[in-house]
């Protein structure tokens, strides 16, 4: 074991984390959202809003997101005639990736809220939005947060994918130095290590939101 | 017939659920274990089976100690019967399927004994037209007294009811109090965590009031309603 | 420019050589995943048994694996086992690896899979022990079944049931999990889709075909399952909690 290797590289390697960070914090907001769309499109009595998103979500949670990866690499030339930028390629398709797994999350938090107390909000008189708004979705959202953080972690995690179209973001920077300093096990060591330092904060914030969530719920 | 000395049990090393208890069942007698959620009803019925690793003290069932470490305790819990507030019927298994468990795999009866047994059992009870029913099939009285039965089928020589009544609607109380109170006449020894003081006055030898992991009152049915002015546990009983 | 400009050439899909070489891709992907799902249900069932027992020891130890498998991308865990693991090995035992194991990249695929697949096993069976109500041991034991009947006719039926949906799931994210083998260079069936496009441009139709392939062996699974719970299903059982 020497850990030179990493202290020399350390910097080079580090830098690529704001790559992995960017790249998560993208897909995070645009994926809840564009998931957002889609649990209530779901959720919709409509057949022509809800067979599309069943389809979509179904769709790519049958998917390895590697594969997706390289399935809009290659269409979107075929669309637009221009290749496609590595960058734009990994966010895009991990935004329409994880999307269909943010919508079931969503989807599920909302259907976990009893029938009555839509019932309820409406027998005093709130008009439908504002049973949404005030009653189901703050019950809702307190029911769903710690999957969401969940996922979150498992997207930063997923974010490592974009090496295979040469991103160099934090494990393709941790993968050239072993190309040049063949000293894999200090170098996959501390690629975990710092994987795992910031994912187990994310994994800690979901079970304390959970704890808070159970005993909120049975008061 | 059991006899519980100076028992003592705590979940972790802060939290006392039972503190010093001491309480003597006769055979044949029927007592009723009451009293505030959490003051250890339940944790004093399940220290009788030893389901409960009490730390100190001794309960002693029919001559035998619960917690000594000569004692084969499966054969102790063959004899004593007990009914949980929730059934916990086996889910996956038909009401005979439950019934029939017990005595073939403990007592290593034969199948066809079992369950001819079991349908005795049901007729009893008064459903043996569910037999191949599976429990989620059933009304919750139902389901209560299939669980009477299944421990009945054991042949105990006890009988420990941890709160029967309380999941049940109130026109569903009435049938499982009934199976109870025909068992006690039949005299078989029974403990009961109950709330229903109807069946507590009726049927009971001797009411315990537990609260705060001790053992605060006994009495007769009678006592007790007398007691119901003045100190005490008379607040718990305007309360319920 | 665009789409018209692109001619479909979907023969690539059956072409000599590149049918067969998809078809062996598939097989590839399939024997991955099964010999990885092997690993994960027994070393996942004994960290779940760990996690639960009443032993503060085994508790550390399982609650550790499943920190560690589950906080870490599964693709620094490939990297791992494919780049650094030898390195660890004495010299004698290297050299055996590199000149025996042609395929170490599969083998190291299989163990990766199978290794951090199994935390994920391990906390969906513990969940499965958990949602049993406490009461439905005891009503077990209060009978003077053994532990071992406890488990066997009451517990393990009941805990099957349960698991069997989680299960199912995680076999399937298993299944496509083993596409991220490629980037040590298992020619499985997502490979092999991006491999014929650097000799034909026809890496479109290839990735759908690898898509169809996905979704269809998922289909099948999901239906064989769902087959299978309706078969054990019983009637109007809900969890408690
Ligand atoms: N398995 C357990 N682990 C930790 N604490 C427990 C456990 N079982 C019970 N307790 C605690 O021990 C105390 C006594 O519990 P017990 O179940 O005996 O009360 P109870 O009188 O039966 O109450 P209830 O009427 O609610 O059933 C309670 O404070 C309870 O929270
Ligand atoms: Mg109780």
């Amino acid at each position: 074991m020497d850990l030179d290797v990493v202290s020399d590289n350390f910097a080079f390697m580090m830098g690529g984390l704001g790559l992995t960070v960017q790249l998560a914090v993208i897909t995070i907001v645009c994926g809840l959202m564009l998931g957002t769309l889609l649990a209530l499109a779901r959720l919709s009595s409509r057949v022509w809003l809800y067979w599309p998103a069943t389809a979509y979500i179904h769709f790519f949670r049958g998917l390895p997101l590697i594969l997706v990866i390289f399935w809009l690499y290659f269409l979107f030339p075929v669309i637009t005639g221009k290749p496609m930028q590595a960058f734009a390629a990994a966010i895009v398709s991990f935004i329409v990736f994880e999307a269909a797994y943010f919508a079931e999350i969503i989807r599920a938090g909302i259907q976990s809220i009893p029938e009555g107390q839509s019932m309820a909000a409406r027998a005093s008189g709130l008009t439908g939005y504002q049973t949404v708004r005030y009653v189901i979705l703050p019950q809702a959202l307190r029911n769903m947060v710690p999957a969401l953080v969940t996922q979150s972690v498992v997207i930063f995690q997923d974010t490592s994918l974009a090496y295979v179209i040469g991103l160099r973001e934090f494990l393709r920077r941790v993968n050239l130095v072993d190309a040049r300093e063949a000293r894999s096990v200090e170098l996959y060591l501390f690629a975990g290590a710092v994987y795992f330092a910031i994912c187990s904060a994310g994994s800690l914030a979901s079970q304390r939101l959970e704890k808070r969530r159970e005993r909120m719920s049975l008061a | 017939m059991i006899q519980i000395q100076h028992v003592s049990l705590w979940y972790d090393k802060t939290h006392k659920a039972l503190d010093d208890v001491s309480e003597s069942i006769r055979r044949g007698q029927t007592v009723v274990i009451c009293g505030p959620s959490g003051s250890g009803k339940s944790s004093l019925l399940r220290c009788i089976n030893g389901l409960e690793r009490f730390q100190e003290g001794r309960v002693v069932v029919d001559g035998v100690s619960v917690r000594q470490p000569g004692t084969d305790i499966h054969k102790l819990r063959a004899e004593i019967g007990m009914v949980f507030q929730h059934f916990e019927l086996y889910p996956h298994m038909t009401v005979m399927q439950n019934i029939t468990l017990a005595p073939m795999r403990v007592r290593k009866m034969s199948r066809a004994v079992a369950e001819k047994k079991a349908m005795a059992l049901l007729e009893r009870v008064g459903i043996p037209e569910k037999a191949s029913r599976f429990p989620e099939e059933l009304s919750g009285g139902q389901k209560q007294r299939v669980a009477i039965a299944r421990a009945l089928a054991m042949e105990p020589k006890i009988m420990l009811f941890d709160e029967p009544t309380s999941a049940l609607d109130p026109e569903m109380i009435k049938e499982v109090l009934d199976v109870m109170t025909d068992l006690a006449r039949e005299g078989m020894t029974m403990v009961v965590v109950t709330h229903e003081m109807g069946f507590a006055r009726g049927v009971a030898d001797r009411i315990v009031f537990m609260s705060q992991a001790k053992i605060v009152e006994t009495g007769t049915g009678s006592d007790f309603s007398s007691a119901r002015k003045t100190k005490g546990p008379a607040s718990f009983w305007n309360g319920s | 420019m665009g789409i018209l400009n692109y001619t479909f050439d979907w023969s690539v899909l059956w072409r000599d050589p590149y049918g067969g070489m998809l078809v062996k891709g598939i097989l590839t992907t399939l024997q991955l995943s099964l010999l990885a799902w092997l690993i994960a249900l027994v070393l996942g069932l004994a960290v779940g048994l760990c996690r639960v027992l009443p032993l503060r020891f085994t508790r550390l130890v399982g609650g550790a694996y499943v920190q560690v498998f589950r906080n870490t991308p599964l693709l620094v865990q490939l990297f791992f086992w494919y780049f650094a693991a030898p390195l660890l090995l004495p010299k004698p035992a290297q050299a055996w690896l590199y000149d025996n194991v042609p395929n170490y990249a599969f083998w190291a695929g299989v163990v990766a899979l199978g290794t951090y697949t199994a935390s994920r096993v391990a906390e969906q069976f513990r969940a499965g022990l958990m949602a049993i109500p406490r009461d439905q041991y005891r009503a077990a034991y209060a009978t003077g079944l053994t532990t071992v009947q406890v488990y066997r006719y009451v517990i393990a039926p009941f805990a099957l049931r349960l698991i069997l949906p989680p299960f199912t799931t995680e076999f399937l994210t298993c299944f496509k999990n083993s596409a991220l083998a490629m980037t040590i260079g298992v020619m499985e069936v997502t490979h092999t889709a991006y491999y014929i496009d650097s000799f034909t441009w026809h890496g479109l139709e290839t990735t759908t075909a690898a898509s169809a392939v996905y979704l269809c062996i998922a289909a099948c699974i999901t239906a064989g399952m769902a087959f299978t719970e309706k078969r054990v299903r019983i009637p109007g059982m809900i969890v408690r909690r």
